[in-house]
């Protein structure tokens, strides 16, 4: 038997008859091992990202989604954790849009799910669809704030956080890491929810700019990263740039990752794509509209986008050939430079993807 | 050129919308009509109002209007972008006054479902997106407002999850649940707004767009509206001035205010 006591009404809701899959994600001991055995040593630990996800990405690992669903975020490292056939891999995240693309080739089993979706581009029916089939298990639902939580709790070093989100709600009855309890310090009974520290085993996070040692600077939204950094038992910084230790050092100041949780750093421009990159580029729009409005709605779509874009190219270089190459590089980085400083001048109008207006060139 | 055209059924949302925002407050919008709407208060009644935002941008400086929730638009030129554990933990800790949220299903208590519709959790109709902030905004705003279409399927006696607690099983359940703050306030749709009777907390008619009836409204409810007492109120109509800087200051693309072409 496991030591954690897991809420039997969650799963048997969620028919989870194997509960100890559940316990990595919030195995304090095991993680604070893994941490007390990690390399110290200030040394330049840059590998490609092809030998980053073979020697960092198990069979079977808790992966965490980091940046925004589509805004910084790992989507390349993702793709070569496809190309490269991992299995079985639970993945968390705030939001946890990518991991939809992920189940269909199997590298994704199991979710924790908070959010998966792309906004106003409509529901992801791969996902309803995936669900239905088997192919992925939902083994416990979250809101945004309460993995959010979980995973602050674990950077402030504490077993857990008692919270006042998801109270009553039936996202309580499909988790089984979460308890309600009493404030104990009230006199009168104050329900609140035991939120667990939660423990990923491998985190890719893409940044703006890190030096070889693993220092990491982000810009922009830092989401749950700092935390889910912190918290992981693996980190493998990707960055659009290698900078000096120096520069770090006297000129990003902000949100830094520390070098010590680095296990490996990554050069990998362009390694956000199709999602957007603060201070670099702007989303390539009709990407995620096609994806969203024709390719996730059925089973040989989503195939046939998916040996398109992942597994006809093989790496961020040839993707963004794909996408419109030094057009589409010109475009977007005006974009977002727009729309982070200035845009009086800037037109942001785009042709919306459709079934009958297929670009070829992705804005 | 200026656009004479009478308002259209999405430009009188985000006006009524807008007009939930009282000046002086804190706002955490999602994107879309509640973006445009913050921006419209801004624009008229309403100039000194904070917007925040859940990827963690707060108090942008005005730029176009937003792709996604995450965009620099949502923390242009911000002097702080928070962690999204210390975005929510402010809502938490009495600095958001209203949040305003869409829905898949809304019941008579202001429960709200973005999870799933169907009966089967591991056979829905169909899966939506989950929470993501939902249940967050919901559970700790002081108020919240809920915008959204309303049908008979999108407003049914009881949601086929619940996402979010608005008032539970009515009457002082959210409360003995554990939820801080008043819950829905409002809820916004091409019928009218619609508000919570305060002993039972059941969804009930406060005022009706013009067009509407009382029949027309309950025709489009899964569930037996409350009516308040008397003659039912007409829902304010944004004047041309306030239509004329939606068009132009607004939404000027019509990302999100104008109706998609057939």
């Amino acid at each position: 038997m496991g030591v954690f006591d897991y809420s039997r009404e969650a799963l048997d809701n969620l028919k989870i008859d194997d509960p100890g899959i559940l316990d990595r994600l919030v195995d304090f001991e095991h993680a604070r091992a893994v941490h007390l055995k990690k390399d110290r040593s200030k040394r330049d630990k840059r590998i490609s990202l092809k030998e980053a996800v073979a020697e960092f990405v198990q069979d079977g690992d808790v992966v965490l989604d980091t940046g925004f669903g589509y805004v910084r975020t790992c989507i390349q490292s993702h793709f070569e954790i496809m190309r490269q056939g991992k299995k079985d891999l639970q993945m968390i995240g705030a939001p946890n849009t990518n991991q939809s693309y992920m189940i269909v080739t199997g590298s994704v089993r199991y979710s924790h799910n908070s959010y998966t979706g792309a906004e106003m581009r409509g529901t992801d029916r791969n996902y309803t669809r995936q669900l239905k089939t088997g192919k992925v298990r939902i083994l416990s639902e979250w809101s945004h704030g309460g993995i959010a939580q979980g995973l602050k709790a674990a950077q402030l070093g504490s077993p857990g956080v008692l919270s006042k989100q998801m109270l009553g709600s039936d996202i309580v009855k499909y988790n089984p890491y979460l308890k309600v309890i009493h404030n104990p310090l009230k006199k009168e009974p104050d329900p609140s929810l035991f939120i667990p520290a939660l423990y990923p085993d491998v985190t890719f996070i893409h940044v703006q700019a890190a030096d070889k040692f693993g220092n990491a600077y982000i810009y922009g939204p830092t989401v749950n990263d700092l935390a889910g950094a912190a918290a992981s038992r693996k980190v493998i910084i990707t960055a659009e740039e290698i900078v000096p230790e120096m520069d770090i050092r006297l000129n990003k100041k902000g949100s830094i990752i520390p070098f010590f949780y680095a296990d490996a750093v990554v050069e990998l421009p362009y390694g956000a794509l199709p999602g957007s990159m603060p201070g670099y580029y702007y989303w390539p729009r009709q990407w995620w509209e096609k994806l969203m409005r024709f390719s996730a709605i059925n089973e040989e779509n989503i195939g046939t986008f998916l040996d398109e874009w992942v597994f006809g190219t093989k790496d961020q270089i040839e993707f963004l050939e794909k996408l419109g190459g030094a057009k589409w590089m010109i475009e977007a980085r005006r974009q977002t430079k727009a729309a982070e400083g200035d845009n009086e001048d800037i037109d942001f109008s785009y042709q919306e993807y459709t079934v009958n207006n297929d670009p070829g060139i992705f804005y | 050129m200026k656009n004479h055209a009478p308002a259209n059924p999405l430009e009188i949302l985000a006006y009524i919308i807008s007009a939930q925002i009282k000046d002086n407050t804190i706002v955490y919008v999602g994107t879309g009509l509640p973006m445009v709407a913050g921006i419209l208060a801004r624009k008229t009644h309403a100039p000194n109002i904070t917007m925040v935002y859940e990827s963690g941008g707060q108090d942008p400086i005005q730029g176009g209007m937003p792709w996604s929730v995450g965009g620099p638009f949502t923390w242009r030129k911000s002097p702080v972008i928070m962690e999204m554990a210390y975005s929510f933990g402010q809502c938490y800790n009495g600095y958001v006054d209203i949040a305003f949220l869409g829905f898949a299903q809304v019941d008579m208590y202001g429960n709200v479902n973005t999870h799933m519709i169907g009966n089967d959790f591991h056979q829905p109709k169909a899966r939506l997106t989950g929470s993501g902030g939902n249940n967050d905004l919901t559970s700790l705003s002081q108020n919240m407002v809920l915008v959204g279409l309303q049908t008979p399927e999108k407003f049914p006696e009881k949601v086929d999850f619940i996402t979010s607690v608005g008032h539970l099983r009515g009457g002082n359940t959210r409360k003995e649940a554990g939820l801080p703050g008043n819950g829905p306030i409002a809820v916004i749709s091409q019928c009218g707004v619609f508000d919570f009777e305060p002993k039972t907390k059941r969804m009930r008619v406060k005022t009706l767009h013009p067009g509407m009836t009382l029949d027309i409204a309950q025709m489009c409810t899964g569930f037996e509206l409350l009516k308040p007492q008397g003659e039912i109120p007409l829902t304010p109509m944004p004047s041309s001035d306030i239509i004329e800087i939606l068009r132009t200051e607004v939404d000027p693309g019509g990302v999100f205010t104008s109706l998609p072409q057939a």
